[in-house]
């Protein structure tokens, strides 16, 4: 069943707001795959009273380590952030639908925006170990040079490497997606794997669809159950209705879902 | 005392339940999703999310939103429709062999009526649970609620078109629960549950803009325990009529305290968002508040409140 009790082991400050966990599971971190997440329940009190869903970052199947990174947005992701090691934590997971097989053929671009990394940087990893002939190039787009939290774990895994600050303090001056534009016109492409900012995504989309290049998108919503029984966590899907982040993603083709209503 | 000697069977009106902890609708889906946590074959009975003729889309996100001990949600009766429930969820639950209580929305009495015609001819129900309470449909819901005459239209409408039990699921968002109450007993009905959601908002200040896409939705969770707990206690004392009752039960003592208020059984709803093997616990808490208290048959707490 796939709800435990996991241990805190570490808990890194890696920025003024961003927090790298390691926990100890039983079960999580053996079955994880790149692009799913862990539902974590704060504390036990009423308050903070749902849980929150977490990318995974990576793991050590060997150890059942599990990493997660926590962008303090509010009072959950605060209480996450001021965890001890040795502090417990009920998590359910893994969840979600993650990053599908590779195709066979052509560069590999990770998308990465902000907290958005986390599931980049686990797909990453196992593009490294299980497809080695893969081609990885990898773009980190934020605000500025703080928030490229855990830039270097992407980085390590990556054949390539670039940067991309709005303020210009690391890398080049622009988005991530102006990058992406740039190598979809120069190099043949295999497939793009997107996450961050809705907008970041919906441009990813649009320039993937115009080039032709498959285009896969990790999408946040905010969660009720992570089950797919609320129906909380709803994004639109193109041709209409609603699909679930939960249990239909959090990984979805791109052309599955409705950009014009996402970017309102 | 020993755990095994709590008698947990309840009668609530006609409805025989193995034990009076059920899921609330609209928390479990159509029990699918909680199979792989919970034992669903230990549950009192599962109440269906709602169930609309045509399948409906439901509002657009962010449809959740957490509050202080609660959450609000605007869902807005997403399903997939009568036909499609009829023909891959109910039989799942069918199956199981607990009682299954299908809750039904519509946007008019005749909706109402053509559920309950069609519901009535499935083999296994347990019972209709009548939604009247919905916040979040601008057509139908809760308005249903506001018109006594009108309610006990559509509770007579759907008495006239089923033999099963007929459970009426109340709202919060009235002057005075217990005229409601009274009206969907007189409609034929022989149970009601309550309470559905409360309206509430929640505002993101720095953006000017509402947290949840539909500006409004319904409040749940432990915040509105206090408020559930008077209204269930209201319409006991003035009508002495079975209730179901709900609103942030997540213990076993949550569900005692519905029980001596007035209830003859009880739901978990918001709870089993939070840990989905909530109803499996609470149930447990609640054979040992039992056998704390030296209660053996679960029956005699319901409105045994001394006051």
């Amino acid at each position: 069943m796939a709800h435990e009790t996991a241990e805190v082991v570490w808990n890194e400050s890696i920025t003024q707001w961003h927090y790298l966990l390691a926990l100890k599971t039983k079960h999580a971190a053996a079955a994880a795959q790149p692009g799913q997440f862990i539902h974590v329940r704060v504390g036990p009190t009423h308050d903070p009273l749902l849980r929150r869903p977490l990318s995974v970052l990576r793991t050590d199947p060997g150890t059942g380590q599990l990493w997660v990174l926590v962008r303090v947005v509010g009072r959950g992701t605060r209480l996450l952030a001021e965890m001890e090691p040795g502090a417990r934590l009920d998590i359910m997971g893994p969840l979600g639908r993650g990053w599908p097989e590779p195709p066979p053929q052509g560069d590999l671009i990770l998308v990465a925006g902000g907290v958005g990394v986390a599931p980049l940087i686990f797909w990453a990893e196992v593009l490294q170990s299980s497809y080695p002939a893969s081609h990885v190039l990898s773009i980190f787009g934020a605000a500025h040079e703080g928030e490229l939290a855990c830039w270097l774990e992407l980085a390590a895994r990556s054949d390539e490497f670039y940067v991309a600050t709005e303020d210009g303090s690391a890398g080049e001056k622009g988005l991530a997606v102006d990058l992406l534009r740039v190598y979809l016109d120069q190099r043949r492409v295999g497939a793009v794997y997107a996450c961050g900012p809705r907008g970041m995504l919906a441009a990813a989309a649009r320039l993937c669809a115009r080039a032709s290049v498959p285009c896969y998108v990790a999408m946040e919503q905010w969660m009720g159950c992570g089950i797919g029984a609320c129906l909380g966590c709803v994004v639109p899907a193109a041709g209409g209705g609603y699909v679930r982040v939960c249990t239909d993603g959090p990984v979805f083709r791109a052309d599955e879902l409705d950009w014009e209503v996402l970017v309102q | 005392m020993s755990a095994e000697r709590v008698d947990l069977r309840v009668q609530v009106g006609p409805l025989e339940l193995p034990s009076p902890l059920l899921v609330a609708s609209g928390t479990f889906g159509f029990g699918q999703e909680y199979a792989q946590y919970v034992d669903l074959g230990a549950l009192g009975g599962i109440m269906t999310k709602a169930v609309t003729i045509a399948p409906r889309e439901g509002n657009p996100g962010p449809r959740v939103w957490e509050t202080s001990a609660g959450m609000l949600n605007s869902i807005g009766l997403q399903n997939p429709g009568l036909d499609t429930v009829i023909a891959e969820k109910l039989p799942f639950l069918i199956e199981l062999g607990v009682p299954i209580i299908v809750n039904i929305a519509g946007e008019t009495i005749a909706e109402y009526a053509t559920l309950a015609q069609r519901l009535g001819e499935v083999e296994g129900l347990a019972a209709l649970e009548v939604n009247v309470s919905c916040p979040n449909v601008d057509r139908g819901g809760m308005e249903f609620c506001r018109e006594i005459p009108v309610l006990r239209e559509l509770v007579a409408a759907v008495r006239d078109e089923t033999e099963l039990p007929l459970i009426v699921k109340l709202s919060p968002n009235v002057g005075d629960v217990v005229p409601t109450a009274e009206a969907a007993l007189e409609g034929g009905a022989e149970v009601v549950s309550m309470i559905n959601t409360l309206v509430g908002m929640a505002i993101d200040a720095v953006r000017r803009r509402p947290r949840l896409a539909h500006v409004t939705g319904g409040l749940s969770g432990p915040a509105v325990k206090p408020i559930a707990l008077a209204m269930v206690w209201r319409v006991w004392r003035a009508l002495q009529c079975p209730v179901i009752g709900m609103g942030g039960i997540f213990t076993g003592e949550d569900a005692a305290e519905f029980l001596l208020a007035g209830a003859s059984a009880v739901a978990v709803g918001t709870a089993s968002f939070v840990d989905p093997t909530s109803a499996q616990r609470v149930r447990e808490e609640l054979v040992e508040f039992c056998c704390g208290q030296g209660v053996e048959t679960v029956r005699e707490l319901t409105g045994s409140l001394r006051v």
